[in-house]
């Protein structure tokens, strides 16, 4: 009797846990799935060496615009970069992610990335910057083009090495023209069919640039935007 | 003339305080019975139609073939198994089976995804028979495919969100370098349905030169049949594997079936209190009128004209009790359900307590029953009184 018992005490644990189980994983892949799609390293350790050689670390922090200094915030961004925040993943809650990156104890410089919309699929663009908010790096983590090789190429990012905020600020990200003098003018398109991606790679440099001003230079190059001409 | 209704109405309210805690404690007890079925019968509904969302309860796939994406993902893409379409057939022709629906997943390396490279996976759907089965699925923007063989893709929130795709926009499948038009955007589901992208079938057989073949079958079956026997049954045909959600189903079958024990046990339980209820406030008040029922008899009344007066009279406080406490039930039946949420360790979506017309009847029904029964007693007894000694009992 305290068999059956024990026995049918067990089956009810054991149907218990199973409909727990089921519970735990349904919510943990729910709350996992729920957080927004930001733009990280896909792997920091091996990145954040590779874009900046010599590191000895780097520590993470995560900003949203939303969070930060909410709508006011977001319309001096697109302010500075010329376009509004687009389509239903350029938002104002995504997080970003920002690598602040150190030798030893001394902060040497700062990574970060950002989705852009491509012609083809999403474009992930990230800077590797001193902490002037010169670009020493220029990676594209992912981009899914028919030329995505020549975008790829070393001769493409090292073109971007040296320019800073105050470059982009006559970049027009809408027209893709540049309406003063600046060293972007320098930077040459590989591929003349996908201008598309071209254009999106310059206005993810510019949002890139421009979120690390207002996140962690402290909003160095505003006065470049205010006084630079009309822009 | 007074009618035997108004006579038996007229009764009851000479002992107001008394009918009216009798009408209380029916009231009550009829509230729990219309909950507990409710309840019962809600919780089996939206349990039912949570696992009817969960689409097909069993994949079949070929043997070894992984069947998650992310298990694919984890092979880089590879280890891809076939089945031929022709097993759809053998599947459609067994009777536990409702519908099935064909998949074919695919996946590239793309080159171009981090540093070194990712995979992207396709699922190829039937465009006829997944949506329907997949009926949870819901559109952030646009619908599903226009046409089987239109170059289309319908994706996951977090595959529209990676690759910053909303409706209108073009996809590349690398490497095959063919371009679909995403005409759908799904919204969340908390699955792995979120990072997926889906494509018609026979565009995926074709892209990938996999005509006639799949991956996978989901397989939905019919709510009596048993998952288990056609389990069995699958497991007969040659290099397939089962993947089934039977365990989790029957686990929480078995549940509510001991729950639905405990929820008829106290049922019955308010049922057998508010017959005694009955019972004794009848049979206080054929014990008051004994004179009165021997004067009526004395009159001419016959004994069965007794029998339908009491009789008449438990029936108007069933009547009036049962009607106030299905009106109870339904008017907490929210208030109902939050509770039992908390109590609950696992309550499916929807409404938990579900009160329709049929129900009300039946509880109606189950209380005239009372009714009848809880009158027999007492309607004996006074149609047993004697007139000349019911007269005297009280003279004395």
């Amino acid at each position: 009797m305290w068999r059956i018992q024990h026995e049918a005490r067990a089956s009810k644990e054991q149907a218990m846990r199973i409909i727990s189980l089921t519970i735990c994983f349904i919510l943990a892949a729910a709350v996992s799935l729920y957080a927004a799609v930001g733009c990280d390293l896909n792997d920091p350790d091996r990145d954040v060496a590779r874009l900046f050689p010599g590191s000895t670390g780097y520590k993470t922090i995560y900003v949203s615009i939303d969070k930060k200094g909410g709508k006011e915030l977001l319309q001096r961004i697109e302010q500075r970069l010329g376009d509004s925040f687009q389509g239903i993943f350029e938002t104002i809650d995504v997080p970003y992610t920002l690598y602040q990156v150190y030798r030893k104890k001394d902060l040497i410089g700062y990574i970060h990335g950002v989705n852009q919309k491509g012609q083809y699929g999403g474009i992930q663009v990230f800077l590797a910057l001193d902490l002037e908010g010169n670009i020493k790096a220029f990676y594209f983590q992912k981009l899914t083009s028919r030329h995505a090789s020549k975008f790829r190429d070393h001769q493409f990012g090292e073109q971007f090495i040296g320019l800073n905020l105050k470059d982009f600020n006559s970049y027009d990200v809408r027209s893709g023209k540049i309406t003063g003098p600046s060293r972007v003018e320098n930077i040459k398109n590989p591929v003349p069919e996908a201008e598309t991606d071209f254009r999106a790679s310059l206005r993810a440099t510019k949002k890139n640039l421009i979120l690390v001003d207002e996140f962690l230079l402290g909003n160095k190059y505003l006065k470049h935007f205010r006084t630079g001409g009309e822009r | 003339m007074i009618s035997l209704s108004q006579v038996a109405y007229k009764n009851l309210l000479r002992k107001k305080t008394r009918s009216l805690l009798t009408v209380i404690g029916i009231s009550l007890s009829t509230w729990v019975l219309v909950s507990l079925l409710g309840f019962n019968r809600g919780y089996q509904s939206s349990l039912n139609r949570d696992i009817d969302q969960l689409g097909f309860q069993v994949l079949l796939t070929a043997k070894g073939c992984p069947y998650e994406a992310a298990t694919l993902m984890l092979k880089g893409g590879t280890g891809l198994r076939y089945m031929q379409e022709s097993v759809m057939d053998s599947l459609r022709k067994e009777p536990e089976v409702e519908g099935v629906t064909p998949m074919l997943m695919q996946a590239l390396f793309d080159p171009n995804k981090g540093e070194s490279g990712g995979i992207t996976a396709y699922l190829g759907v039937d465009p006829q028979t997944f949506p329907r089965m997949k009926s949870l699925l819901q559109f952030r923007q646009g619908g599903w495919f226009t046409d089987p063989d239109a170059k289309e893709a319908v994706m996951g929130y977090e595959a529209a969100e990676l690759e910053q795709r909303e409706v209108g926009d073009l996809l590349l499948i690398p490497e095959k370098n063919v371009e679909l038009k995403v005409v759908g955007v799904l919204k969340r589901t908390g699955t792995q349905d979120d990072g997926t992208i889906f494509v018609p079938l026979r565009v995926v057989q074709k892209v990938f030169a996999k005509e006639n073949q799949l991956t996978g079958v989901g397989i939905k079956v019919k709510k009596e049949a048993s998952i288990d026997r056609l389990e069995q049954k699958l497991y007969d045909l040659p290099d397939v594997q089962v993947v089934s959600l039977a365990q989790v189903k029957q686990t929480i079958m078995s549940l509510v079936s001991s729950a639905k024990v405990l929820v008829f046990s106290i049922a019955l339980v308010a049922i057998l209190i508010s017959v005694v209820g009955v019972v004794n406030t009848i049979l206080m008040s054929v014990l008051e009128r004994l004179q009165e029922i021997g004067i009526l008899k004395s009159m001419g009344a016959m004994a069965w004209d007794i029998v339908k007066l009491i009789w008449l009279e438990t029936l108007i406080l069933c009547l009036a009790g049962g009607m106030l406490g299905t009106g109870l039930a339904i008017a907490t039946a929210h208030l109902t359900d939050i509770l039992i949420r908390q109590l609950l360790p696992y309550a499916p979506t929807g409404g938990l307590i579900h009160i329709d017309l049929g129900l009300i009847f039946l509880t109606l029904a189950v209380m005239i029953f009372i009714g009848l029964v809880s009158g027999i007693y007492p309607a004996w007894k006074a149609g047993r009184v004697r007139p000349l000694e019911a007269i005297r009992s009280e003279v004395e």
